[in-house]
């Protein structure tokens, strides 16, 4: 009896066993091709930009935030992007800049991430297409559309609008009991006090960013003193002088590398963050400069063991942002050109530059798209969202600022005089004059 | 046997877990072995796979780079033919595959290109001395174009001789047209880096993480945590020798094989990795395919162990049940025989003892018998003779009883016959037989009552009184001379307000038990001093009759004593309370709403008061006599009085005769003073003599109160009366007995005469009724019934008697006169319509007793 019933339980399970093997083979297909069909040729768009180094077991989210509304266009599209980059390795090596002036001249790629310098070169030159017929055009900010438009083209569009600042390490500023600098004087005697206190260079720079300081000084009244177009035109004319403009700024960072609140030429030979962010973030160094989105980034500043803040580079009219403008651009000469402009229709849409900022938490170039900054960038947003700030470039001047300064800025460091800069800047606008 | 059947299924079940367990190792190895074995042999075949799938690529890229030298051969060949070398080169266009083209003529620094700028070598790095095909080829760099290229230089030789180089540039962009879109279904990573400065220059599409970028050599170490000095070193061996490597390592937290692949001689490198996830995807998906079928052979194979596991079990569960069946059985019947076997024994203990307790005063009657015969004509000695027959007799009737009794107890024949009592009624009637018993040894015997609430109760008096005789008689005989005996009744507190919680202790000081006897005292039918041996003699059955009493009351006995201290006998009960126990009016209608009471003994005091309050008569106390005469004159000066005074005979004995005329003084000459005492004290009777004052014996009830309040109220001294009626005897008197025993007729006939009687005998029930029915009006003052006659029994004579149409059928007495001693008998006497019942053999005080009760009663 008991031998009976195992034996029926015995059968059921091998039944059922059997049953499920044979579930789990796959039933023949009547198919004599064994390769899967073979899909459609890839449209490819090719996209230039810098490469963003990776961290082993970090995220990069700056890039995850540009890749989100890049596969939202490849979804939409049914495009490949391929992305295309380049980095130099050191000072010596060509600049990100000078490889897309090349790769743009010989229409290597359709899209680029481009300097604002660059921009302006590369559209005086015919190289980019005007923008200002795509349907994302017309959400832009003012501010945006003055940077970016040169020769009545609108050449570039941003995802962000970069806002350059003063990165500080509160924890320091209050450890001194020290104030958070508005003027340069003010700045100044702040550097004083670190220094004395054992903090031999108080400020943490690189071969780029110095540049947000002379910048600063020079445009605060130009741009806040309610006087910008007239002057904007007397600059253009030649009848003021973009030197006269510039040099107390070039004065002030000359007193800082003299006073050595800046180490010269370790910032001349230092790329951006790679130079000064391990100090900074080891708290070594309470004072550096970068963009906003390094405030959101882990690979840059944005987890810091201290109590970080961001503000505004010191001026005449207190704590001033410095805001150049970057863009995507479209070659104007790209072998894909018609699905580059249906991309980058897409990647600067409301609804991308509503992911891409909610990811970036970065103020947004569309009118229509607000997102809450994080706490540390507080001081510089409100500065911004008061329309107090500086642009770093201005497609209206006819001198291009953004890569001219930081050349001449490096020129600087490298050991040229206050008066020597000031001959450059005379001579570009000598040339700007001819053209 | 048991334990030993239980050691083998015990080892049985070790066995099966043991087997499992091995199985479950075997085949646990087994998977592991395979899955390991499949695992490698998957991993070696997709080494296999990617050292091809690189091998591929190397090729590729080695036959563009031989294409480029043969092209660039050909162009140096045409360059050698055109007439203007120079010329020639500077108006080629390029293409897709070069895309600079520069010529230096011998002996010259600078040269042309097909660019608008000049060339000089210096420009470009031919220092590795890598070559394509036999042609030199550079060190890459950023172009014009700035994309990553290399340019190979040719020589141009004519007639043999060498008139120029020619230098193509070649853009490494070239290759990604050339190269699969991506392996391992994308997940593998590649970037073509060049060996001599370590630069990526090249990062296919589709090859790896869209947005990771690596810069060189060194960015891909630091990018992907590639920190182990010793890997870096082979990896610099390997570019150096320009040998291929493959490794594990890490990427991104997961296990990934890295690899360097050299190609064209290692003057560039195929540089990533290949997660082992995707490397192992088809073995990964083996192994769990293999998983599943092992996962479900072992869950059969447990299933199938379980069913047979609770099937055993089972099987197990119920034939342990069967056997703790017959263990309980066997038990049983062991036990069962045991307490046979005891009994047997005990019986036969009895049975001797008994045998020699009965011969005893057998022997006493029958040798004294015999004496008497010879010394009839001695009237003193006839006298002492008869006496000790006597005493013999007493003793053999006692035993009888009690061995009766025990007999009917064990067989549960004994029926509690419940009905109201009062506790003074029974402490009376145990007085009056133990009061005289201690005072013929000379002891002292006490009785107090504390704490009762209820005084009159339900219960079997009869039984009750059986019990404490049992107790005190035992204490009585167990006490030496001028000792004391003590009994206390206490209320203990209610544990239901319907039942009277009492405790009965009976304690004396005299010789006490050992602790031996003390452990079988309340055994029947053994004994721990065999009564061979035993002074004092007894049955030993008093105590086992006790405690079954007492038991079947519901109630416990315990008993504590000490060897030549004494014994204490404590017996709890619970008796049911009648309903109807308040009765105010009784005492408004005795005009007593105030009582003093006085007495030395304050808790005698307290227990008094406590009484009265709870019928709602406020009590006071006073400890002396003058403290009484106090409360007295300070009442009578506020107007208020009290109804009564008991005054406690220990209060007076010590003063003298006027302290009491004081008292009375003191009083209304109709309130009455209540004398409490003892029975028997001495000098009583003449402190009663004083004017209303009257005697209350100890201990006090409120029963005994009130009949003592309600004789006040009618004036008789019934007491008296009674006194006087007993003492009457039952001279002149006739009666009509009924015995069918000659003997006990005779000596019925004799005793009565004796005490002045007469006495006519008939020999059945049947006769008794017609010679009643016969006889004159008060021809008989009552009639003596044997119960067990022939013809017609006492129980049917009486009925036949009752229900005689003569005005004294009703009512003449009839009184039991039988063997059958048992309180059940006496029940049946009485239902029959007899009017009392006196046991044989023929007690003539008890006879007395009764004939007086009745007999004055119909009077």
């Amino acid at each position: 009896m008991k031998r009976k019933s195992v034996k029926r339980v015995a059968a059921v399970l091998l039944a059922a066993g059997t049953l499920f093997l044979t579930s789990c083979g796959t039933a023949d297909e009547e198919n004599l091709n064994l390769i899967a069909s073979k899909e459609e040729e890839e449209r490819i768009v090719n996209l230039f930009s810098p490469m963003e180094k990776t961290d082993p077991d970090v995220e990069n989210v700056a890039r995850s935030a540009t890749d989100l509304t890049v596969m939202m266009a490849e979804e939409r599209l049914g495009i490949k992007v391929a992305y295309r980059t380049y980095t130099a390795e050191d000072y010596q090596d060509s600049t990100y800049d000078d490889v897309a002036l090349d790769r743009a001249r010989n229409n290597m790629d359709d899209i680029y991430l481009l300097n604002p310098d660059v921009i302006m070169q590369l559209a005086k030159e015919g190289e980019l297409k005007d923008l200002s017929g795509l349907d994302s055009a017309k959400n832009l900010r003012e501010v945006v559309k003055t940077a970016n438009v040169v020769d009545g083209k609108l050449v570039a569009i941003p995802q962000e609008v970069v806002a350059y600042g003063l990165f500080i390490n509160k924890d320091m500023f209050d450890k001194y009991q020290l104030e958070l600098p508005e003027t340069p004087e003010e700045f100044l005697e702040c550097c004083r006090v670190f220094q004395e206190n054992g903090i031999e260079t108080p400020v943490g720079a690189n071969r780029w960013w110095l540049e947000t300081f002379v910048l600063a000084q020079a445009y605060a009244d130009l741009y806040n003193g309610g006087n910008t177009e007239a002057e904007i035109a007397e600059l253009n004319s030649g009848k003021r002088k973009y030197s006269d403009y510039m040099r107390p700024g070039f004065e002030f960072l000359q007193e800082l590398i003299d006073k050595g609140y800046v180490d010269a030429k370790k910032a001349y030979v230092s790329e951006a963050i790679d130079g000064e962010g391990p100090d900074f973030l080891a708290q070594k160094t309470p004072i550096v400069m970068a963009y906003w989105g390094a405030a959101n980034t882990e690979t840059s500043y944005g987890a810091p063991d201290f109590n970080m803040l961001v503000i505004g580079f010191p001026s005449s009219r207190g704590q001033m942002p410095v805001m150049p403008m970057t863009g995507f651009a479209v070659g104007a000469n790209a072998e894909h050109e018609e699905d580059a402009m249906k991309m980058l229709d897409i990647v600067v849409s409301d609804e991308a530059l509503q992911v891409y900022t909610e990811t970036n938490k970065v103020i947004s170039p569309s009118k229509n798209v607000k997102v809450d900054c994080i706490p540390a960038l507080k001081p510089l947003n409100d500065r911004i969202e008061e329309g107090v700030f500086v642009l770093g470039s201005n497609a209206n001047m006819k001198v291009e600022q953004w890569g001219n300064t930081c050349l001449i800025v490096r020129e600087l460091l490298n050991g040229a005089t206050v008066d020597e800069c000031m001959e450059m800047f005379d001579k570009l606008q000598e040339e700007s004059l001819k053209g | 046997m048991t334990s030993g059947f239980n050691k083998t299924e015990k080892r049985k079940g070790y066995f099966w877990l043991l087997a499992i367990v091995v199985v479950f190792c075997v085949l646990g190895t087994v998977v592991f072995s395979v899955a390991r074995k499949i695992s490698q042999e998957m991993s070696a075949s997709a080494i296999q796979n990617l050292s091809e799938s690189l091998d591929l690529i190397e090729c590729t890229i080695e036959a563009i780079f031989r294409n480029e030298a043969d092209f660039q051969r050909l162009v140096a060949e045409e360059v050698a033919e055109a007439e203007d070398p120079q010329e020639y080169v500077r108006d080629y266009k390029r293409n897709q595959t070069m895309v600079k083209m520069s010529l230096v003529l011998s002996g010259e620094t600078e040269g042309v290109s097909n660019m608008e700028d000049s060339f000089s070598e210096g420009e470009l790095d031919f220092s590795s001395g890598k070559t394509v095909d036999g042609l030199p080829i550079s060190q890459s760099y950023l172009n014009y174009m700035g994309t990553w290229a290399y340019t190979m230089k040719c020589p141009v030789e004519k007639e043999g001789r060498q008139i120029a180089t020619l230098y193509v540039e070649y853009v490494y962009d070239f290759f990604d047209k050339s190269l699969p879109d991506g392996f391992y279904n994308q997940k593998a990573s590649l970037y073509i880096m060049d060996a001599e400065n370590e630069r990526f220059v090249l990062k296919p599409k589709g090859m790896g993480q869209r947005s990771a970028g690596h810069l060189n050599l060194a960015d891909f170490y630091r990018a992907n945590d590639i920190q182990e000095e010793k890997l870096q070193k082979e990896v610099a061996r390997c570019l150096e020798s320009g040998e291929n490597l493959l490794f594990y390592h890490d990427i991104r937290q997961a296990n990934a094989l890295n690899y360097m692949w050299a190609v064209n001689d290692g003057s560039i490198f195929l540089i990533g990795y290949v997660p082992v996830e995707a490397i192992q995807q088809e073995g990964r998906s083996v192994n769990q395919n293999i998983f599943i079928v092992v996962a479900v052979m072992l869950v059969a194979f447990l299933l199938c162990f379980l069913i047979y596991y609770f099937g055993q079990r089972q099987q197990e569960k119920i034939r342990k049940e069967r056997e703790a069946e017959r263990e309980t059985h066997n038990k049983q019947l062991a036990e069962a025989l045991q307490a046979a076997q005891i009994a047997s024994n005990s019986k036969t203990m009895f049975l001797s003892n008994m045998s020699h307790d009965i011969r005893t005063p057998m022997n006493a009657v029958l040798g004294f018998t015999r004496l008497l015969a010879i010394d009839a004509e001695n009237p003193v000695k006839v006298r002492e003779y008869t006496k000790k027959i006597m005493a013999s007799g007493q003793h053999l009737l006692s035993l009888i009883n009690d061995v009766l009794d025990v007999s009917k107890i064990e067989s549960g024949k004994v029926v509690l016959n419940f009905a109201q009592f009062t506790l003074s009624e029974l402490v009376a009637s145990v007085d009056a037989i133990i009061h005289p018993m201690a005072k013929a040894k000379n002891q002292k015997f006490h009785m107090e009552v504390t704490g009762v609430r209820h005084e009159c109760l339900i219960g079997d008096e009869t039984r009750l009184n059986q019990v404490l005789l049992n107790l005190l008689s035992n204490a009585v005989k167990y006490t030496q001379a001028g000792g004391n005996i003590w009994l206390r009744i206490l209320g203990l507190k209610q544990r239901s307000s319907q039942y009277e919680h009492l405790r009965i202790e009976v304690e004396d000081d005299g010789f006490g038990m050992t602790p031996e006897f003390l452990e079988t005292i309340f055994d029947a039918f053994t004994r721990a001093e065999n009564s061979t041996t035993n002074k004092v003699q007894g049955t030993g059955l008093g105590m086992a009759i006790t405690k079954s009493i007492v038991e079947l009351m519901g109630g416990t006995i315990d008993v504590s004593s000490e060897v030549d201290k004494g014994s204490l006998f404590r017996v709890d009960l619970e008796l049911r309370i009648p309903e109807d126990q308040t009765d105010k009016k009784f005492w408004e209608e005795s005009a007593i709403a105030r009582i003093l009471v006085v007495d030395d003994d304050l808790e005698a005091a307290k227990n008094i008061q406590a009484l009265m309050s709870e019928l709602g008569i406020p009590t006071d106390t006073a400890s002396s006599m003058e403290e009484g005469l106090r409360l007295l004159e300070k009442e009578a000066g506020e107007n208020s009085e009290y109804h009564m005074v008991l005054l406690s005979w220990d209060v007076v004995k010590n003063q003298d005769a006027a302290a009491v005329n004081r008292l009375r003084g003191a009083l209304p000459s109709e309130t009455p003073v209540m004398l409490l005492a003892e029975s028997g004290e001495e000098g009583l009777e003449e402190t009663l003599q004083t004017e209303n004052t009257h005697l209350l014996t100890k201990p006090f009830f409120v029963s005994a109160f009130k009949q003592k309040i309600v004789e006040i109220r009618s004036g008789s001294k019934k007491d008296v009366g009674i006194e006087m009626a007993e003492g009457s005897g039952l001279e002149g008197l006739r009666f009509l007995a009924a015995e069918d025993n000659e003997i006990n007729a005779e000596i019925l006939a004799e005793v009565l005469e004796i005490e002045g009687a007469s006495c006519e005998i008939v020999e059945n029930g049947k006769l008794a009724v017609e010679r009643f029915e016969a006889s004159g009006k008060d021809e008989f003052d009552a009639i003596l019934m044997d119960v067990q006659m022939p013809v017609m029994n006492g129980y049917d004579a009486t009925r036949a008697i009752r229900v005689l149409e003569r005005a004294d059928a009703k009512t003449i007495p009839i009184i039991a006169m039988t063997a059958n001693a048992f309180v059940e008998d006496e029940k049946a006497a009485l239902e029959a319509g007899m009017n009392a019942h006196v046991a044989k053999p023929l007690d003539v005080e008890l006879l007395k007793k009764a004939l007086s009760q009745h007999v004055n009663q119909k009077e």
